[in-house]
């Protein structure tokens, strides 16, 4: 397994591509959290939220498909989450003593962490449905097409991330 | 047949999407901490040159008026201006994305990679959206 990411510099435009790939070939607006609604609506129709046109949204749910069936390749073939523990440590340790020492220990895909891993995703899927959108469909989709809808809920994004890295993770280990 | 083509077409993209974000690690909590303590570039690289590249895609087909594969003209709508919703709910994404490392595509992979991990965020995502649906019209928008 190598520690060392697919650079930037050519796994960025690849993702980018994503954008005109939907748009040309598909008529789609890149987007992903759009099927947490599509989902549940296929199991209530209540409340009216749930209640809607949700063919629209059926594509995001074959795009999942797709995320999960490459999920399960890579861990078949040993994928391991926690491989990049150690680049806490090639960095001088960010997160401070406790956090570093528990993540070199553990790591942080360890079931003992199911209430951040149950708690985090209430705030995902909570969070990106009033935003109207997560890192895909503001980030990636809005961001390239200048939205200020989308400025906003990125700068939205990244003030709760830096919450959670500096204010809340230090107070979980 | 129609319809299983198309619904191939899109977990073909979805596993294309999913493969470059896993080798580029952007599916990973320590590279997703990495970023929020701005302790390398790669993160920022990586959103900065997808953006770039989403922005001048979009500009070639608006300039060139290129049409879709079904010779149809491509419209980009915007999303509505709900400015509170959107930073608001913005900033609780961003607190499960810092907490978790995972925004919705990597919450999908990790199903797939560690079902047990993946579910129990995906469980939570669900619980999000139906508190969402409840809340909906007593949310300021």
């Amino acid at each position: 397994m190598k520690n060392e990411p697919l650079a930037w510099y050519i796994a960025g435009p690849l993702i980018g591509l994503i954008v005109p790939l939907l748009l040309i070939l598909k008529e789609k607006q890149f987007g992903i959290s759009s099927s947490y609604r599509f989902l549940i609506s296929g199991l209530t129709k209540k409340p009216g939220y749930f209640n809607y046109n949700r063919e629209h949204d059926a594509w995001q749910f074959y795009f999942v498909i797709g995320l999960i069936l490459t999920g399960v390749f890579y861990g078949l073939n040993g994928y391991d989450m926690n491989e990049l523990k150690t680049i806490q440590t090639t960095h001088g340790g960010f997160g401070g003593g406790d956090v570093m020492h528990y993540v070199s220990t553990s790591g942080f895909y360890d079931l003992s962490n199911w209430a951040i891993f149950l708690v985090g995703g209430v705030l995902i899927g909570f969070g990106s449905r009033y935003s109207n959108g997560c890192t895909a469909g503001h980030c990636i989709m809005g961001m390239s097409q200048f939205s200020k809808t989308s400025f906003l809920a990125t700068i939205g994004f990244f003030i709760g991330g830096l919450i959670a890295t500096y204010f809340i993770i230090p107070c979980l280990f | 047949m129609k319809k299983i083509l198309n619904i191939a077409s899109f977990v073909l993209l979805g596993i294309y999407f999913a493969t470059v974000l896993t080798e580029a690690q952007a599916i990973s909590w320590y590279r997703i901490q990495e970023m929020f303590y701005f302790k390398s570039f790669h993160m920022y690289g990586l959103l900065g040159s997808a953006i770039a590249t989403g922005a001048l895609s979009l500009w070639i087909i608006k300039k060139f008026n290129v049409k879709s594969l079904h010779h149809n003209p491509i419209e980009v709508k915007d999303k509505p201006f709900e400015w509170k919703a959107n930073f608001g709910g913005g900033i609780i994404f961003g607190l499960g994305w810092g907490l978790t490392g995972a925004c919705s595509a990597p919450l999908f992979i990790s199903l797939g990679i560690n079902w047990k991990i993946g579910g129990l965020l995906l469980i939570g995502a669900f619980i999000g959206t139906y508190i969402y649906g409840l809340l909906k019209d007593k949310l300021p928008h």
